[in-house]
């Protein structure tokens, strides 16, 4: 910086400085390392302009137009979003729908994720065997999930037959309006393994002395948790938190391959979430512009709730660094 | 300095940008080479693409000028897939076409083939007979038949002669059919017919009761007394007669259970469905024969067909029909029942022995059930809005058919919901 000031002529207006008159020198490292820079980013930022940013650019303009996809778009305006907002009642079911499945299933996947994490932390026997059941339905490929859970919940499925044993009368799950999207939430909780492996290595980060100085003073294994474990993770389940809140609001594939009769959203669109809906809309009912409306419609309301979850983050969430 | 990072940051960014572009431009233009080579869309599994390529296998021997690229699709992302193409200026020369043909004809993505048909001189009436013009929009022909057969009655020869009854045949009422379903029901274990909660099935009721779904100014006529009680008769034999198994019952045999497999266990004695049935039943252990559908007060029952048609963004139309020509000209419409794949649409192939009397099909199979129902096929509508159509009712339809309900309280719903659709 300073040789370029010195370069410069005594008299020269200050505020052109650095206007590129001149091309200021870098040294041959800084190139280099600028030059890699460029180069190694590069794979990503194509992917990112090519593939996001510039589909994300026309989805803003496609959803001001109607456009079935081969005759060209007639703008519209903003008649897609006061559509899906004023007129179309299976908007605001799905949007209904997605918020059920994403207050529910997100709070209860942590909860089970918590708790499965924290028995895992306890020195049993077998542990190692243990934490690699709870991880593997993970592993296994969603279609391959739902095809066991269609089996597992029918009518007279085994876990009927489980609630059978404790006296309740189970319901017809998946063909029911009212019990496919707990159906949902039960194949969302079965995959919690994920934010278990990911809690479990934040536990075991958590320093012995820790634990050693609560017990001197005394501090039941309850205490323990609430007071040294839970603190110590929050940002791993705050981690979680959001991701979760992303991929609830955008489920999708569960509902395809769930579907009753291929009916997907049924029946009677109780299990229709916004992103099935936005699907149908484009590639089966040739509606790209409403599409793209409520994909931007999505897009603001989970970007609401994350900006509310970094919010209120500070009042919840440790970090040690941070420590004051 | 400032000045600097900025412009390498932008020459940077404009640089990606381009890089990306072209990386872009290169995916889009990958295989619409310009080798000549026509490239055509289908849908279906193997044995739909094994025929297809035999097919095209006597075209090349027979028209060296002229080569074809095979895509098969799977037949749930067809649509996506071939929308796509099109949307990208990448659309195929030929295309499988079917109930949803319109929705490309209405948005001219097809191209017109009337000129084409009277320049080759061939005579849609004669070769494929009242299903000629199907696929025609507005006057204007887009797709030639290519495959088309009626949905017929499998049934399970073994319960029937067990129940002591005649096997159904096309001069069965519907009263005959129930009572039929009614012997050859045990409650909880067998049943009488696997169902008919599809449109190809309750809608072939509303028109043997002179209903119409769509009426011929191009409303919806959804509920009318007769498509009511069409409705109401399909949903009352599984919820009131109990002789058809209910859905919690199908979930209960397992995951994707329903009639057609239903009937090849064995479970139910009747079953309406499409030719395609027959691959599977052919391997199966039950003793089975096939009938024409039963009658209301008139005959009529649906058919299932496809056709091919010829794109907007194809290159050489010319030739592209010139293909679809000679794909369902009689030589080349030969194989698709040699290999039981499908009823080829092509009149003089239906009525051959080749059909009537294929190697591949039981003893006393009668074949000719197709020929005799292709009388009284009703005509669906294939309106542009289909896929909708077909939303509207699966959506107000489900808890209907898995609980049971009333079919004019629901056909009201549809109609009014239709009437917003179909402009």
């Amino acid at each position: 910086m300073s040789n370029v000031v010195v370069d410069e002529a005594p008299g020269a207006a200050r505020e052109t400085r650095g206007a590129g008159r001149r091309r200021p020198k870098m040294s041959g490292r800084r190139k280099k390392e600028a030059l890699y820079f460029w180069l190694f980013i590069s794979p990503w930022l194509i992917g990112f302009v090519g593939f996001l940013l510039g589909p994300m650019i026309a989805s803003v303009y496609i959803s001001l137009t109607e456009w079935d996809s081969f005759t060209p778009p007639e703008w519209v305006g903003l008649e897609n979003y006061s559509r899906a907002l004023t007129e179309d009642p299976i908007f605001w079911k799905a949007l209904g729908n997605t918020f059920y499945f994403a207050a529910i299933s997100v709070p209860l996947g942590l909860v089970v994720g918590v708790w499965l994490a924290n028995l895992l932390n306890k020195r049993v026997r077998g542990r190692k065997l243990f934490r690699t059941f709870i991880y593997l339905p993970t592993l296994v490929p969603l279609v391959a999930t739902a095809m066991v859970f269609k089996m597992v919940l029918a009518p007279s499925g085994p876990f009927n037959d489980l609630l059978g044993w404790f006296g309740i009368d189970g319901p017809q799950w998946l063909l029911s309006a009212t019990w496919i999207k707990p159906a949902l939430i039960i194949l969302s909780v079965w995959g919690a393994g994920g934010a278990t492996v990911l809690l479990l290595s934040a536990m075991n980060g958590i320093p012995r002395e820790l634990y050693e100085a609560a017990e001197i003073d005394g501090a039941s294994p309850w205490r323990q948790f609430w007071s040294v474990t839970f603190p110590q993770i929050t940002p791993v389940i705050f981690f979680n938190l959001i991701m979760g809140l992303i991929g609830a609001f955008q489920i999708f594939s569960q509902v395809y391959i769930l579907a009753p009769n291929n009916n997907v959203g049924g029946p009677d669109n109780a299990s229709q979430m916004m992103v099935t809906l936005l699907f149908q809309e484009a590639f089966s009912f040739y509606h790209f512009g409403y599409a793209s409306a409520i994909a931007w419609l999505l897009f603001i309301v989970i970007l609401l709730f994350t900006v509310i979850a970094f919010r209120t983050a500070r009042k919840w969430v440790f970090y040690e660094t941070e420590v004051r | 300095m400032m000045h600097k990072v900025q412009w390498r940051r932008g020459a940077g960014l404009a640089a990606t940008a381009l890089l990306g572009a072209a990386a872009l431009a290169a995916c889009g233009g990958g295989d619409s080479g310009d080798d000549g080579a026509l490239k055509m869309v289908v849908w279906g599994g193997d044995l739909d693409k094994e025929t297809y390529q035999a097919r095209i296998d006597l075209l090349e021997a027979e028209n060296p000028d002229i080569t074809i690229d095979l895509q098969l699709i799977p037949s749930d992302q067809y649509e996506q897939k071939v929308q796509t193409m099109i949307a990208g200026g990448d659309g195929p020369d030929i295309m499988q076409v079917a109930e949803n043909v319109n929705s490309y004809s209405s948005k001219s993505q097809l191209v017109p083939l009337d000129e084409y048909i009277e320049s080759s001189g061939l005579d849609m009436e004669q070769r494929f007979g009242p299903v000629g013009d199907l696929y025609t929009y507005e006057d204007q022909t887009y797709a030639i038949p290519d495959r088309s057969g009626a949905m017929i009655v499998y049934y399970n020869k073994d319960l029937f002669d067990a129940a002591g009854l005649e096997y159904p045949t096309a001069e069965w009422t519907q009263e005959d059919a129930q009572a039929a379903m009614e012997q050859l029901t045990i409650p909880g274990e067998q049943w009488g017919y696997g169902g008919a909660g599809w449109w190809a099935q309750w809608w072939s009721f509303a028109y043997q009761n002179g209903g119409q779904i769509i009426d011929d100014s191009g409303r919806p006529a959804v509920n009318s007394p007769e498509v009511v009680a069409a409705l109401q008769w399909a949903n009352d034999l599984t919820h009131v007669h109990h002789v058809v198994p209910t859905a919690a019952e199908y979930a209960d045999m397992g995951p994707d259970m329903g009639g057609d497999p239903a009937f090849a266990a064995g479970t139910v004695a009747m079953n309406t469905t499409g030719f395609w049935a027959i691959g599977g039943l052919i391997e199966s252990d039950i003793n089975w024969g096939i009938a024409p559908m039963w009658s209301g007060e008139q005959q009529a029952v649906s058919a299932f067909g496809s056709g091919l048609a010829v794109t907007r963004d194809s290159e050489n139309p010319e030739q592209a029909f010139e293909a679809i020509d000679f794909l369902t000209d009689v030589e080349a419409q030969t194989v698709i029942i040699d290999k039981a794949q499908d009823v080829p649409a092509n009149l003089e192939v239906q009525q051959s022995d080749a059909f009537l009397n294929p190697e591949w099909a039981p003893e006393g199979l009668d074949m000719g059930a197709f020929g005799e129902s292709s009388e009284f096929i009703f005509r669906a509508p294939f309106i542009p809005e289909w896929n909708e159509m077909m939303a509207t009712f699966d959506d107000n339809l489900g808890t209907f058919w898995n609980e049971g309900g009333d079919a004019k309280t629901e056909l009201d719903k549809i109609q009014a919901q239709l009437e917003s659709i179909i402009e």
